[in-house]
């Protein structure tokens, strides 16, 4: 009875810690069975409640599909010296959200509604989404 | 019908005349059996670039958009006569199509190379192109092979 108690207590405390971590999944019904028929001291087998929620992209996270004619958007990931369009591994866009963006400014470049060889005066200052001296992964050249 | 979008970059004229030759690509759509279904005036301003057309050099254009459905097959036809108007700087057909949904697979890109899955298919299509490999101490004095 006092070892029933004792994985009780245990299963209890882990439940709080969930708790406090404010993740909406439910131990408390299969580790009070699974702490009542085996050894307290061994680990019991659950998901890590330290879990971080999967990463996102900016525009993911925003839930913005890049379109050609919002030539203000697509000028943020073009170099302001060669109008070159940053690559995946400095944007920090995921694989599917780069392409489109590629696509856009490639679209508005033919379109005429932005350059190919440098970055539109107006939006020279604009707020800046990455730091290209900083890439996740090293430069290609 | 799918719909298109029309990208128009028109060149440097006064009002009246732009009017007219927005008319003119507007009814030669309409000509073709298609559906206008928007008309979008992007504004007058200095092109990126000069652009040499129907043996002009044009520094301002307006860009506009005309949204439509037609049939597919006509599309060839839309494109030819607009390029022959001397108006028109530039025009571009883009297919209208809704965004497909998907998941950001950011976090399974910034896994270490081993345990992201298009390395590890990379690794899989390596091992299998490897040829099989004589052996030089299984047993033989020669080399069974043709050299
Ligand atoms: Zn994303």
């Amino acid at each position: 009875m006092l070892k029933l108690t004792k994985s009780l207590g245990q299963s209890f405390t882990i439940t709080n810690l969930a708790g406090l971590r404010a993740l909406n999944r439910s131990y408390a019904a299969t580790n009070v069975k699974e702490g009542a028929q085996l050894n307290p001291d061994e680990p019991i087998d659950m998901p890590n409640p330290f879990e971080k929620d999967p990463e996102q992209c900016i525009l993911c996270k925003h839930d913005i599909t890049p379109y050609y004619k919002n030539v203000k958007l697509l000028s943020q990931f073009q170099s302001p010296y060669t109008g070159r369009i940053y690559g995946r591994h400095i944007t920090g866009l995921c694989k599917q959200k780069q392409e489109d963006v590629e696509q856009a400014i490639k679209r508005a470049q033919r379109c005429l509604l932005m350059p190919g060889y440098h970055k539109d005066l107006e939006f020279l200052h604009d707020p800046k989404l990455f730091d290209p001296e900083r890439p996740s992964r090293p430069h290609k050249y | 019908m799918p719909s298109y979008e029309l990208a128009l970059v028109l060149r440097q004229m006064p009002r009246p005349e732009l009017i007219s030759a927005i008319r003119r690509t507007a009814e030669c759509i309409l000509d073709s059996g298609g559906i206008i279904r928007k008309l979008e005036n992007l504004g007058t301003r200095a092109l990126p670039h000069k652009v040499s057309e129907h043996g002009v050099v044009h520094r301002e254009g307006t860009h506009f958009n005309i949204a439509f459905d037609t049939s597919p097959t006509k599309i060839a036809d839309l494109k030819e006569e607009f390029g022959r108007d001397i108006d028109i700087i530039r025009r571009h057909v883009f297919k209208i199509e809704e965004p497909e949904k998907f998941k950001c697979t950011l976090h399974q890109e910034m896994l270490p190379p081993a345990y992201r899955k298009d390395v590890q298919e990379m690794i899989e299509i390596a091992k299998r192109k490897q040829k099989p490999k004589y052996n030089y101490n299984s047993g033989l004095d020669y080399y069974p092979f043709q050299k």
